[in-house]
């Protein structure tokens, strides 16, 4: 039996278009810095890499039923944030697709900031696996055995 | 003034190495994702993997250093990326982040540099590859100085 033929419901049942919602945060000082020290760059622009908008908010509806393992990102950058200033997210679910018996779906979420500056465009390319299997099982029979 | 960069032209790079302690921060910087398949060994056994995993998104932190290093302005003011993790990366690893430039257009008037990108494990693997499109680079860094205005 395929994985595509097994335990699929979910990712069924989430339909091109699905509004995730928004969040927001402020990008304070300390997360820009800490960002910064962690990916050992110090002028590192966008510390938004690390707050995982697509993902985040993906979760906050998702969390229960299914995992998006990032495969990879199809980004655009517009203004690094400004430390201090809130930053506002919204997210959809842009497209879903099958390839080698593997059901992704593409989440976008677009980040501005209080004054209404575009930050970013990021597209989250997820391996939707639901929360039943082992979300890397797949990388592990893949790359672990070599 | 820094040069424009033509067909065949190879970034500036670097090598990183990832250390566990700096993944597990990876995790909690910006937002604390709580534990996971990338900061607890039990997490990455619950995800089918022997031991932790470097998230794609450390990659992608390299490919923007590399860029804003390349670029400046030119990349972090309208920088596009496109990028797939292909190999797993653990602690230990080392990284190097590259980048090749494949075409330079003009679109709408203005350049247009496509740029080639792979990451290499120390042992010659790439952990990742992707494309990245900016403007001919530029000796700006407003970023640093509090952003454009």
């Amino acid at each position: 039996m395929s994985e595509v033929s097994q335990d699929n419901s979910v990712w069924e049942s989430i339909p091109v278009g699905d509004d995730l919602g928004v969040m927001d945060y402020v990008m304070t000082e300390k997360m820009i810095a800490d960002y910064r020290e962690v990916v050992g760059n110090p002028t590192a622009a966008y510390p938004t890499v690390a707050a995982r908008h697509p993902a985040n908010l993906f979760y906050r509806k998702y969390r229960s039923v299914m995992r998006v393992p990032n495969t990879g990102h199809d980004s655009q950058f517009f203004n690094p944030p400004i430390a201090g200033k809130r930053i506002f997210v919204k997210a959809t679910v842009t497209d879903k697709y099958i390839r080698r018996e593997k059901t992704y779906l593409i989440i976008e979420a677009t980040a501005t900031d209080e004054d209404g500056r575009l930050i970013e465009i990021s597209r989250l390319v997820g391996l939707a696996r639901p929360t039943t299997r082992p979300a890397l099982a797949d990388v592990a029979k893949k790359w672990e055995k070599k | 003034m820094a040069a424009p960069l033509k067909v065949g032209d190879r970034l500036a790079s670097f090598t990183r190495e990832i250390e566990e302690q700096k993944m597990i921060l990876f995790e909690r910087v910006v937002w604390d994702r709580g534990s996971n398949s990338h900061s607890d060994p039990e997490a990455a056994k619950r995800d089918g993997m022997s031991k932790v995993i470097a998230s794609g998104q450390n990659q992608m932190a390299f490919y923007h250093e590399l860029l804003e290093r390349n670029f400046g302005d030119a990349w972090v003011y309208g920088g596009r990326i496109s990028a797939r993790y292909i190999h797993p990366v653990y602690p230990g690893d080392k990284l190097t982040p590259h980048g090749e430039v494949t075409e330079v257009a003009e679109v709408d008037g203005k350049p247009l540099v496509t740029v080639k990108l792979w990451v290499e494990k120390q042992d010659g693997t790439k952990s990742s590859v992707g494309t990245a499109w900016a403007g001919q680079p530029s000796d700006e860094r407003s970023w640093i100085e509090g952003g454009k205005a």
